[in-house]
């Protein structure tokens, strides 16, 4: 019973700081669209024993956020990206073409270090859906993707300043740990699977057998209102199951436009001295 | 936490680990490159009794790395046809390989001239594939030359409608080396009144040669009451050039209680054909998920006729078509019998 109190207690606390954080401060949120190109290494054994090499375009939208509850602290990512390849085998006389769209949200706990320094690590949930199409193949041209994945975050952000201009610097990986993803049987042809047998396609993933790691390095060159991120994605895929080994690795150029702005409710007043909390600035 | 670490980074190392094979691009390393795709995904070693390792025993001495790439097609070309399996293509930039001996040992049994000039007397109604007609004594004749062209349902009805009046219906589908299944299935929901098991599908599970699936049930469901099927007496007229898609078609309606086949054996086919590369760039395809029929039969190697009747030449000179004429008396005495 005392533990209960205790708890009815804490719970009344935290939501007395929520009160005082909702009045005390304002979150910006940061929104950046960008576009990404650059390479693509395709292999899907289920289609080709072959790797194939070509170019890679992308569009993302990034959204944070300082966390309501504790904005000092926790901060969420709403990341959504599409993506498209093509790509040719080693003899140049096949393409693949790949189309994918990867959305994923995630919260992380942050804390600030000395030189402008902020880490920050939680958790992540993501979905993943995509085809690879190869179009040489007779009944087995297509592989598809999806997957929805419960994974680890993190990011080392450094804000300074590069003679008068205001800059943010972020490494940002993403690894999916555990989740279900869906593959085909060793030779299943889409036409079974058509047929009605769905027997096998869910796979729970762990790390052994689907791998993601998403290497996001960006530098946010603040204009005033308007900031230039800059930046360098590497994306590393694989997965074995069933026989079928995959593995895409991506390299980008990633170029976007990113701001900061607050949506105010009509009638609601901040007081002057709010304290403005932003989720990756300083 | 450091043991949660170790195992982050044990399984990352393992995910690093996915190997995908790796073969030279040279005229050793392009053949052994065919024989291991073949051998981790054909799906006939074992009914066809084919020892595949003896095969690279016989074939992979004759390629060095001085073997030109015509040299190696040759070579490749005579490796594949030990699978005896009319689904098997090396396709390269000068040429695409065909294993023909499945109806090339045979007699053909076909000549469309001989059915267009005596008995169609180059009339009938063509409409997506189909050719159709009404011969003498009320007996209806369809053919259908190839499952790749497509037919509408709107063209069926309109088939089936025009042949109501016959008693009995006579499908020519000799010549036809298959397409889709697809179109197999809407041809035959014509011939059905309920739901009917078509056969069971299986694929490779893995690498090994008896590595398979459970054998799955499909089944076809009849056409929409609203549309114009045939439930009086069939006669399919068949070859050995029936192949793939179209000794599907025979497989199924050979089990209707109102189908009766006449002709020669049919040419098999009856694995779905899959699909891959080596790294010169030359495409394979092959057998890759076998197809049995209702009883889990597999009819790779063809499917038997209830009457077995060859196409006579010399009667063809007089314009003769025995195995229609065959066809023709079978199927006036079934109108009388049913």
């Amino acid at each position: 019973m005392k533990t209960f109190k205790a708890l009815i207690i804490a719970v009344a606390l935290a939501a007395a700081n929520t009160a005082t954080a909702q009045q005390d401060t304002v979150r910006p949120v940061l929104s950046a669209y960008t576009f990404e190109a650059g390479s693509a290494h395709l292999c899907d054994t289920y289609l080709t024993p072959l790797r194939y090499s070509g170019w890679n375009l992308g569009l993302g939208y990034e959204r944070m956020q300082a966390m309501r509850f504790n904005p000092r602290r926790w901060v969420m990512r709403l990341d959504a990206r599409a993506d498209l390849s093509r790509s040719l085998n080693p003899a140049g006389n096949a393409e693949m073409w790949q189309i994918g769209l990867r959305p994923s949200w995630s919260m992380m706990w942050r804390t600030s270090l000395p030189h402008g320094f902020t880490i920050a690590a939680g958790g992540n949930v993501g979905a993943d859906i995509g085809v690879l199409y190869l179009m040489r193949n007779s009944n087995n041209p297509a592989s598809a993707r999806a997957s929805v994945t419960i994974g680890a975050t993190g990011m080392a952000v450094w804000n300074g300043r590069i003679g008068r201009l205001p800059v943010t610097l972020r490494y940002q990986p993403t690894i999916p740990l555990t989740g279900v993803f869906f593959s085909p049987d060793y030779d299943e042809l889409y036409y079974e699977i058509w047929l009605g047998n769905h027997k096998g396609l869910a796979h729970s993933a762990w790390p052994g057998n689907f791998f993601r790691l998403d290497n996001l390095l960006t530098a946010d060159l603040r204009f005033g209102a308007t900031t230039l991120r800059l930046g360098y994605r590497c994306e590393v895929f694989s997965t074995k199951t069933s026989g079928i080994v995959t593995r895409d690795i991506t390299h980008s150029f990633v170029i976007g436009i990113a701001t900061e702005w607050l949506s105010l409710r009509s009638g609601s007043s901040r007081t002057p001295d709010a304290a403005i909390i932003s989720s990756l600035y300083q | 936490m450091k043991r949660l670490l170790s195992i982050l980074l044990g399984a990352i190392a393992l995910a690093g680990c996915h190997s995908i094979d790796n073969w030279d691009n040279d005229a050793p390393g392009n053949f052994d490159a065919l024989w291991e795709v073949l051998d981790s995904h054909y799906c006939f070693f074992q009914e066809k009794g084919i020892d595949w390792d003896s095969v690279y025993s016989v074939y992979r001495p004759m390629v060095t790395p001085q073997t030109n790439v015509t040299e190696l097609y040759v070579i490749c070309t005579a490796m594949l046809d030990e699978l005896r399996d009319g689904h098997v293509n090396l396709t390269t930039p000068f040429a695409t390989s065909y294993y023909k001996n499945w109806w090339s040992d045979y007699p053909q049994n076909y000549d469309s001239r001989l059915v267009e000039e005596h008995y169609l007397h180059f009339g009938g109604l063509t409409r997506g594939g189909i050719t159709y007609a009404m011969l003498p004594d009320s007996i209806g004749y369809m053919r259908y030359g190839s499952f790749s062209y497509g037919v509408g349902e709107t063209t069926l009805d309109w088939a089936f409608a025009l042949l109501s009046p016959c008693k009995s219906l006579i499908i020519d589908i000799r010549d036809n080396g298959g397409g889709s299944l697809a179109d197999v299935e809407t041809f035959c929901r014509r011939f059905i009144k309920s739901r009917t098991l078509a056969g069971y599908i299986t694929h490779k599970s893995g690498s090994g040669h008896g590595d398979f699936s459970d054998p799955y049930p499909y089944y076809y469901d009849p056409i929409d009451p609203m549309r114009i099927g045939w439930d009086k007496s069939v006669v399919i007229l068949t070859n050995r050039s029936c192949f793939s898609a179209a000794n599907n078609f025979v497989s199924f309606m050979s089990a209707l209680p109102q189908v009766t086949l006449v002709g020669d054996r049919t040419g098999g086919g009856s694995g779905m054909p899959f699909s891959s590369e080596i790294p010169c760039g030359w495409a394979v395809r092959f057998s890759g998920s076998p197809i049995y029929d209702s009883v889990m039969h597999l009819t790779e190697n063809g499917i038997e006729p209830d009457i077995h009747v060859d196409l006579d030449p010399e009667a063809a000179l007089d314009g003769i078509d025995t195995m229609l004429e065959k066809a023709i008396e079978v199927a006036k005495e079934n109108a009388v019998n049913s």
